[in-house]
């Protein structure tokens, strides 16, 4: 059967190709609230928490989004992920999940094949209790040793609270996996105003003419919303982190995305279907019983 | 007099600024009823991890506030652990500040400092009593003006304290101290 062109046949979703899924099907520029994942027989944790800003964020006028997704371990693992749960309020999947077998899978929380599964963080309140558990996950079920253990979690850190710091209305998602104890994979997602208008609203900044600029200036030491001397350095030391960790970064906001990979310290962007708020893929080679 | 601030009261895994916002009103009412020469430690044995968010709102604030709300204290951290030590020296860094870490009896100081403005610190802790420009200058073989600058740097900065003395001259000079 001849698949429509919205559909994303054997696609892998994650924080790249989440923009093909955009670009193919854009309900942001559509009336079509609907992100079809047929076809797609794997999802990361940065897509997932993606998938559940972007639908927040369609759902901010009160309708519901459709996602439809045909694949059983797709399914399963949506349902095992956390994600059915915590987009329940403003998605409709598309065939129907079983209450059944939501109410399964919510009885198995922690037992999931994510480390921590798809949380979402409505105040900043949250992320002490969030960031206890990525190192309790870390040191306990990973074996990290508890130094790279609290870099992860200062990583987090700094990413979910940019977040609360600087949107009033938007909330945050967070996810985390490991794969064949090789690599880890964070995703941290909202839908808040992004970087561009959170740097342009200080006039100390240097103009912020794009996405790219907002990115590239958000990532440097000391630019911030705020002319405060002490902010300014999340994204920065994020960045540093992963550098020592030999990990890689993707930060997307609005229209554009940059990644970085730290074998080589520069930044690599790209121009994006634009999409509200900030989401960030950080993934590291796992340091399991080390 | 010296005050000690028990960091580790407030936990072992201090995240977010939040927190840290909760936690600077009680180091801020300490340092009120500080006199000028007089020291406030922050204790950090015990605690595992903060944040560069939590360091920032913390350390970095409080040490803004030293020269403009309480000039003359000193705010000084003990037992940090390497890890800590790491982290709260890079929020200094990012930042431009310098804090003085008590190991012992041992002072040295954490941040970015031009080594010259660090020799000028450890001349005066080796001093061990408040010296003059003039004395530190001959010492270090530094031009007056120059030593003048270094002093006034690390005042700015909270490391050093300025009090008035009286020459054997009789003429008014300013004296340079840490903290005893």
């Amino acid at each position: 059967m001849k698949l429509p062109d919205t559909s994303l046949s054997k696609l892998k979703l994650d924080a790249v190709t989440f923009d093909t899924l955009l670009k193919r099907q854009n309900p942001f520029q559509s009336a079509n609230r609907t992100f079809d994942l047929t076809g797609v027989h794997f999802i990361a944790p940065s897509a997932l928490v993606q998938l559940a800003a972007a639908c927040y964020c369609l759902g901010r006028d009160g309708r519901q989004t459709t996602i439809a997704v045909d694949d059983d371990d797709v399914r399963s693992y949506l349902l095992r992920s956390g994600f059915v749960q915590v987009v329940q309020p403003v998605v409709r999947f598309q065939p129907r999940m079983s209450s059944l077998r939501m109410r399964t899978f919510g009885d198995m929380k922690g037992t999931n094949p994510l480390l921590i599964e798809v949380t979402r963080v409505q105040s900043g309140a949250e992320l002490p209790d969030l960031l206890d558990r990525v190192v309790r996950v870390l040191r306990y079920r990973l074996r990290y040793k508890k130094y790279d253990a609290f870099d992860i979690a200062i990583a987090v850190s700094e990413i979910c609270q940019n977040t609360f710091d600087h949107n009033t209305h938007a909330c945050g998602f967070f996810a985390m996996q490991v794969y064949q104890k090789r690599f880890l994979e964070i995703g941290v997602a909202d839908y808040g105003d992004g970087l561009a208008a959170t740097l342009r609203r200080n006039p100390n900044n240097s103009p912020v003419a794009s996405d790219m600029e907002a990115i590239y200036h958000a990532t440097r030491l000391g630019t911030s919303e705020f002319s405060d001397r002490t902010r300014g350095a999340g994204l920065f030391h994020l960045l540093e982190i992963a550098y020592k960790h030999e990990g890689s970064v993707q930060i997307r906001s609005g229209a554009a995305t940059m990644r970085f990979r730290m074998d080589k310290k520069q930044g690599w962007n790209f121009p994006v279907i634009s999409m509200p708020g900030v989401q960030i893929a950080f993934t590291l080679p796992t340091k399991v019983g080390a | 007099m010296e005050k000690r601030f028990l960091l580790r009261e407030h936990g072992k895994q201090l995240w977010t600024r939040e927190k840290a916002k909760e936690i600077r009103p009680q180091l801020q009412g300490m340092l009120q009823v500080l006199n000028a020469g007089e020291t406030l430690v922050i204790d950090v044995k015990g605690v595992e991890v903060f944040d560069y968010s939590f360091a920032n709102e913390f350390f970095a604030k409080t040490l803004l506030s030293i020269p403009v709300d309480y000039p003359g204290r000193f705010l000084v951290v003990e037992n940090l652990s390497t890890y800590t030590r790491e982290n709260l020296e890079k929020t200094l860094e990012s930042v431009g500040l310098v804090m003085i870490e008590r190991k012992g009896k041992t002072l040295h100081l954490l941040g970015k400092l031009h080594p010259a403005d660090q020799l000028t610190f450890d001349a005066i802790v080796r001093a061990k009593e408040p010296i003059t420009a003039a004395e530190l200058s001959s010492q270090l073989d530094v031009h007056l003006t120059a030593m003048n600058e270094r002093l006034s740097k690390l005042a700015k900065l909270g490391l050093v304290r300025r009090e008035k003395g009286t020459s054997p001259a009789g003429r008014e000079q300013y004296l340079y101290a840490v903290l005893a």
